[in-house]
């Protein structure tokens, strides 16, 4: 059975204790029942008994949305944040008493919750601010909250049960009253802004109902917010029902929340989808699979290969887990307590873990399949690089022994045939002298032809030096076929190339003498989409076979290792094709 | 004559430039790369230079490179390209429109002393000088309805030696024919071939070169 282990880049928190959720459920109940007996214990109350059905309307949907969040979303502040405020609007009722310190801490939190639930919808959903013009209101909104709240009671203002009265400036309470009250619905309408912007700039793909249903309500809720404070600020007649609709709109953004959280599990459903394409193709596409499952075409599957201890991807080529703070999110699938594969997504606005979770347990085989066959794949280029090794370490010794023998060997010799030549030139007198010397210098003579020939079958110095076509040039005049060769406009290209170009070549025209008993031959290289293409084609009795005879093996294993292809066309009675693509990059 | 050298092997250098001397011919300079020749050519013009074709630093076509720019930028100057392995492709690029004044042999060559001289001679008065391995190698090439089929052996034999540079005085000699004899000889071949008659020795090495490759 898949284990799924879900890796955010930043650090991992571990849940909170069902104990402590239990215990702020709990609290939460005795707060709103606290209300209750404050409200009916106060006689000025405008409708007490509907005050506190809103007041419970706000809080109970805060807490126990925020206790579902926090249990499902560990690393997430956003569930922490909606306890907070649910317990900041109970906080706030402390004012319905007249018990002095009660009061003042109800008096002090009046205005808090308006910035916390501001605070809350910038943080939406990861429970961090994003951005700098985020943290700015945000900040902006404690200190108007808070800082503000307490200068207008040190100045006397709101009743006098409170016992935070330094002096009693009526008119400046207000001032700063009011200040305070219009900074809030300033703030609360910028972060309706902030909030269509933020809308805007997620990817097509993102914008899911359940997310606007969310940000809808948020901004719904701020706008309420700054009529509220406006409508305070200016004593506006209505203002108890403004309050009441703000208090009534502002419990419907949790519901909505939950219902975002509800929509993840219902995408389970897609899981089913999944699983029924998995049974119908054993060996798809499992990336995009995934992606269309987890609803998000940047989705990126990696796989683990132990053997190499490092990730690979589909086509076993080396890759990476994103960095922490990239904004991709991980999840690490593991089976028998191995890791086995990795899920690289977006860390966007719908972060569903149970789905991602669901997804990787739904095709834990598949997976286990796709990580065998990158494993196969990542062995399959290990073994391709070293035959590439190979034959390049090969052909770099042959190169450096032709230039042993041209520099060494070869001009010594022909320093010597050289002092021969001069020596014949001074002895003219004794023809038995004349004779040894002449012996010795056809002796010299034969051995700089034999040590030519295998200098340069060690490897074809005109190649390096001069370029393939003057190579073929030479080739294809020394072959006693009427060849007709073709390099026109062909660049010089790198030296391992052009020299399994000159292999191919030649080794073609080798076999089209002597097995083929071909009489005409034409030769085509030349340069098209990046590739070097080199075909050969000879009018012999065909019948040429790579797997027979080392020749053209040879040639196959030259082409493969540089990443080309080898193909031959040779079916008996009617000549011989050969062809081979190489890419020049 | 005047002879300008270029050889990386200091044994080989040397060797050369005592049997230029031998002949009376005086050495202008002994360079061991491409770079130091072109500016000892530039600033004392022989009749002549002898360059390997594999020079320093890459050993790779520099040597080519320098008598390709000397003779396009002095036209007078023989060059006389010497090698361990002479390939028709760098014939025919050295030989490109004209084989005036341009030579290209086998390294073994220096050996045959007087021979040597002689085609160092030659160039540097304007004329050519192939390997013979060149002429042969192109002459091995099978074709089928081919017009060399025509051509009796001893006319081979005077193609050879005509593709080699050599002039009717000179393919008389290494004959033993008569002077007159082998011009009736190259008027024949060139009939045969259907190859225009042309005048100057070096136009008819390169009418023969380009008559075997085609």
């Amino acid at each position: 059975m898949a284990a799924v282990l879900s890796l955010s880049p930043e650090q991992h928190r571990a849940p909170p204790r069902p104990a402590l959720l239990w215990a702020l459920g709990v609290a939460a109940v005795a707060a709103c029942a606290v209300t209750a007996v404050l409200a009916s214990a106060n006689e000025e109350l405008y409708q007490p008994a509907l005050r506190v059905l809103l007041v419970w309307w706000v809080t109970l949907p805060y807490i126990f949305a925020g206790i579902v969040a926090w249990r499902r979303r560990p690393d997430s502040f956003f569930g922490p944040l909606m306890i907070l405020a649910g317990f900041a609007t109970q906080l706030s009722m402390l004012q319905w008493t007249n018990q002095p310190l009660f009061n003042t801490i109800g008096q002090l939190c009046d205005l808090l919750p308006a910035a916390i639930f501001l605070h809350i919808f910038l943080a939406y959903p990861t429970g961090r601010l994003a951005g700098r013009a985020e943290r700015v209101v945000v900040v902006l909104a404690y200190v108007a909250a808070l800082g503000l709240q307490v200068v207008a009671l040190m100045l006397g203002g709101f009743d006098q049960h409170h016992l935070l009265t330094v002096v009693r400036r009526p008119a400046a309470a207000e001032a700063v009253q009011n200040l305070q009250l219009l900074l809030l619905s300033a703030l609360a309408l910028v972060g309706v802004v902030l909030l269509w912007r933020r809308w805007q700039s997620l990817p097509r793909w993102q914008r899911r109902v359940p997310t606007q249903i969310v940000i809808h309500c948020f901004s719904l809720t701020l706008v309420m917010f700054a009529a509220l404070l406006v409508a305070g600020t200016f004593q506006l007649p209505g203002f108890e029902i403004i309050r009441m609709a703000t208090f009534a709109v502002m419990g419907l953004a949790p519901l909505a929340f939950l219902a975002g959280l509800l929509d993840a599990r219902l995408a389970k459903a897609g899981v089913g989808e999944l699983l029924v394409q998995l049974r119908a193709n054993p060996a798809p596409d499992l990336r995009e699979l995934l992606a269309q499952a987890l609803r998000d075409p940047t989705l990126s599957l990696i796989y683990w290969l132990p053997q190499y201890g490092s990730w690979a991807d589909q086509d076993g080529n080396p890759a990476t887990l994103p960095e922490p703070g990239s904004g991709r999110q991980v999840t690490l699938v593991k089976q028998n307590g191995e890791q086995v594969a990795a899920l690289v997504y977006d860390a966007g606005l719908g972060e569903e873990p149970e789905l991602v979770e669901a997804v990787s347990a739904a095709a834990a085989i598949a997976l286990e399949n796709g990580r065998l066959e990158a494993e196969l794949r990542a062995r399959l280029q290990e073994l391709h690089g070293s035959r590439s090794r190979v034959v390049e370490a090969q052909q770099n010794e042959r190169r450096r022994l032709e230039r042993d023998l041209h520099d060494g060997a070869q001009q010594r010799l022909v320093a010597l045939a050289l002092e021969l030549g001069l020596l014949a030139e001074q002895t003219d007198s004794d023809p038995a002298t004349q004779t040894r010397l002449k012996r010795a210098r056809g002796e010299v003579a034969q051995s700089l032809t034999e040590l030519r020939n295998i200098a340069h079958g060690l490897h074809p110095a005109v190649v390096s030096g001069h370029g393939l076509a003057v190579a073929l040039e030479s080739l294809t005049a020394a072959t006693p076929l009427d060849v007709q060769l073709k390099t026109d406009g062909l660049p010089r290209l790198p030296e391992p190339l052009e020299v399994a170009a000159y292999y191919v070549v030649s080794e073609s025209l080798t076999n089209a003498v002597k097995h083929a008993q071909a009489s005409r031959a034409t030769v085509e290289v030349g340069v098209a989409d990046d590739t070097l293409i080199v075909e050969i084609v000879d009018d012999g009795i065909g019948g040429a076979d790579s797997e027979r005879g080392t020749g053209l093996r040879g040639l196959a294993d030259r082409v493969e290792a540089l990443n080309g292809r080898l193909r031959i066309w040779s079916p008996a009675d009617s000549g011989t094709r050969v062809r081979a693509e190489l890419a020049c990059g | 004559m005047r002879v300008a050298i270029a050889e990386d092997s200091v044994l080989l250098r040397e060797g050369v430039a005592r049997l230029l001397t031998d002949a009376s011919i005086e050495v202008t300079a002994s360079c061991g790369t491409a770079d130091e020749l072109l500016v000892r050519v530039a600033d004392d013009l022989p009749d002549a230079v002898v360059v390997d074709i594999r020079l320093p630093p890459t050993h790779t076509d520099e040597g080519m490179q320098a008598a390709l720019t000397i003779r396009q930028k002095y036209p007078d100057v023989g060059v006389l390209v010497l090698s361990q392995y002479v390939e028709v492709g760098l014939a025919m690029r050295l030989l490109a429109d004209s084989a005036e004044g341009v030579g290209y042999l086998l390294k073994d060559r220096v050996s045959e002393v007087k021979e040597f001289i002689a085609a160092l001679r030659r160039v540097a008065d304007g004329g050519s000088a192939l390997d013979p391995t060149i002429v042969s190698t192109m002459l091995k090439r099978h074709r089928s309805s081919d017009p060399l089929d025509s051509l009796t052996p001893r006319e081979r034999e005077v193609l050879e030696l005509m593709a080699t540079g050599a002039s009717n005085a000179g393919i008389a000699e290494s004959m033993v024919i008569t002077q007159r004899a082998a011009e009736k000889y190259v008027s024949t071949i060139f009939t045969k071939l259907g190859i225009p008659a042309t005048g100057s020795e070096s136009r008819r090495v390169l009418a023969v070169l380009l008559f075997l490759r085609s």
